[in-house]
């Protein structure tokens, strides 16, 4: 029974191709040595007329254990019971053909994930002959993708739990600095009351003391501050208001704000204000007046005595350029990039003397990023560094 | 006498600009909070208001919008922030500028006081 089954729908298409004995023979041939897939034929009600390697290879019955059989013996049960089977033969007759993907069993019970592709066989008068089946073993690929789709479950799960406790690194950060700011405050004024005279003479060594407390109150400001604002910066809370500045003017005002704090360290600022600098230009003045000063700050403490200063605007096609120079420690070449990271401090001679956050840095080049700019920096080991800021004209017409 | 009102929570940070300001001639009051400012402010007029703006029970901004300024009082901020919602309400509502308190040493706060009594 199964020779002459299997036959009757290649002699059909021998005759609708007018292909040769021959032909069919090696086309029957070529069909049996495939291994990756299972081709075989099924009756017009679903036995199994022939069987191929690749059926063999991937379901692991021989011919003569399966031939005669009833397809639905690779359904699983919950499958045959709800008559998929006969569905999908129903479906390949009506409409050609059927593709599924979903598990299917092999001979010792084992299930694999197959791809399976029904087409139903007509003869000339367009009478059902039976069906041919290909199927694939799908089932590393069904595995890959759904590790891939279980570590992607996980990835997002991660992802949110990170930006949720970098909100509350935020606020931790944000109410901390608060926190810490008022006493800091405090200790400020009593201490300044101390060394300023409003409490009347004060011991020489006390005086001196309370000098170095003060001083040291100071810095705790600083970095408190520093904290605050850089919290503020990474949670998104800092919105540039941009405004027009006379920029010769502006600079002439930073300038002097940080006279004081250079002549005392004995070392002076010069201000240059190229012919191609603008005029006016439109920035968010606060936040750059802080990033500027933070580099004339930076550029002062790093310097030794008896050094000079140089704040210089210029602009080339491009940009707006701000430089800092200075004739201090230098940085070596190695050490820019890093120079810009959060808590990162660069070691010099001077740096255990000066203290400081490690965050200036990070803050000055976010500002100037904001502004759609770059902060550039020209050094080496040895006297001098010029930090530039480069504010594309573009972005700051006023 | 020039009569200054120092509107702050932090009791050492009250005691101290108490402390600075009466080496002058002036008439200093302190108020704990903007609803003990508004009870003084009742009672007196003062030339100049340093003002907090984080304070329990009346906030520098719910003072600010309560104050009734005849014109006669000017209203400095005197808070930690540098920039921010509360502040820009603040600066709306009369007062005329912002000092971050934490920047100021005690003589810088005398002289900036002095400056703007006179002005």
């Amino acid at each position: 029974m199964t020779n002459t089954a299997a036959e009757t729908p290649l002699s059909n298409l021998r005759s609708k191709h007018t292909a040769t004995l021959e032909e069919l023979d090696r086309y029957k041939l070529v069909v049996e040595a495939v291994e990756d897939y299972a081709i075989f034929m099924l009756d017009a009600k679903g036995y199994i007329q022939t069987w191929n390697k690749g059926a063999q290879k991937n379901k692991g019955y021989k011919p003569e254990e399966i031939i005669g059989k009833h397809f639905s013996i690779f359904y699983r049960k919950e499958d045959k019971d709800a008559k998929k089977p006969e569905r999908e033969l129903e479906l390949a007759t009506q409409i050609g053909r059927v593709e599924d993907e979903d598990w299917r069993v092999r001979k010792d019970g084992s299930e694999f994930w197959a791809n399976v592709v029904i087409t139903a066989l007509r003869d000339e008068e367009g009478k059902l002959v039976g069906f041919a089946k290909v199927t694939r073993d799908l089932t590393e690929r069904k595995k890959n993708e759904d590790t891939l789709r279980s570590n992607n479950a996980v990835l997002i799960k991660q992802q949110k739990d990170l930006q949720a406790l970098n909100i509350s690194k935020d606020e931790f950060i944000s109410l901390a600095s608060h926190q810490l700011r008022t006493p800091a405050t405090a200790i400020k004024q009593l201490l300044g009351m101390a060394t300023q005279g409003f409490l009347g003479e004060v011991e020489p060594r006390l005086l001196d003391i309370i000098q170095r407390a003060y001083e040291a109150n100071e810095r705790q400001i600083r970095i408190v501050d520093n904290l605050l604002r850089v919290a503020l910066l990474d949670a998104g809370k800092v919105v540039l208001r941009k405004k027009s500045i006379n920029l010769p003017e502006y600079l002439a005002d930073i300038v002097t704000e940080h006279a004081g704090s250079i002549v005392k360290r004995n070392q002076v600022i010069e201000l240059k204000i190229s012919k191609s600098a603008p005029g006016f230009i439109s920035i968010d003045a606060d936040h750059l007046r802080m990033a500027i000063g933070n580099l004339i700050d930076n550029a002062s403490k790093y310097s030794h005595e008896d050094s000079k200063i140089v704040l210089k605007a210029s602009a080339n096609k491009k940009d707006c350029v701000i430089a800092v120079r200075d004739a201090g420690v230098g940085i070596q070449p190695g050490e820019h990039q890093v120079l810009f990271t959060k808590f990162s401090r660069v070691q010099n001679e001077l740096s255990d003397k000066v203290g400081g956050s490690g965050l200036g840095l990070y803050w000055v080049k976010r500002v100037v990023k904001m502004h759609g700019g770059k902060v550039d920096i020209s050094s080496n080991k040895g006297p001098g560094s010029t930090f530039f800021i480069k504010l594309p004209l573009e972005e700051i017409r006023a | 006498m020039r009569k200054i009102l120092v509107v702050e929570d932090e009791d050492l940070l009250r005691e101290s600009y108490l402390t600075i300001l009466s080496t002058e001639p002036y008439d200093v009051e302190v108020a704990k909070n903007g609803q003990e400012a508004l009870e003084k402010c009742k009672k007196k007029v003062f030339d100049l208001i340093l003002l907090d703006l984080m304070m329990p029970v009346l906030s520098g901004v719910s003072f600010l919008e309560r104050f009734e300024n005849t014109g006669a009082t000017k209203i400095i901020i005197l808070s930690n922030l540098s920039s921010g919602e509360d502040l820009e309400k603040a600066l709306q509502l009369g007062a005329q500028e912002n000092i971050v308190k934490a920047s100021l040493s005690p003589r810088e706060l005398l002289s900036k006081v002095r400056y703007e009594i006179m002005q």
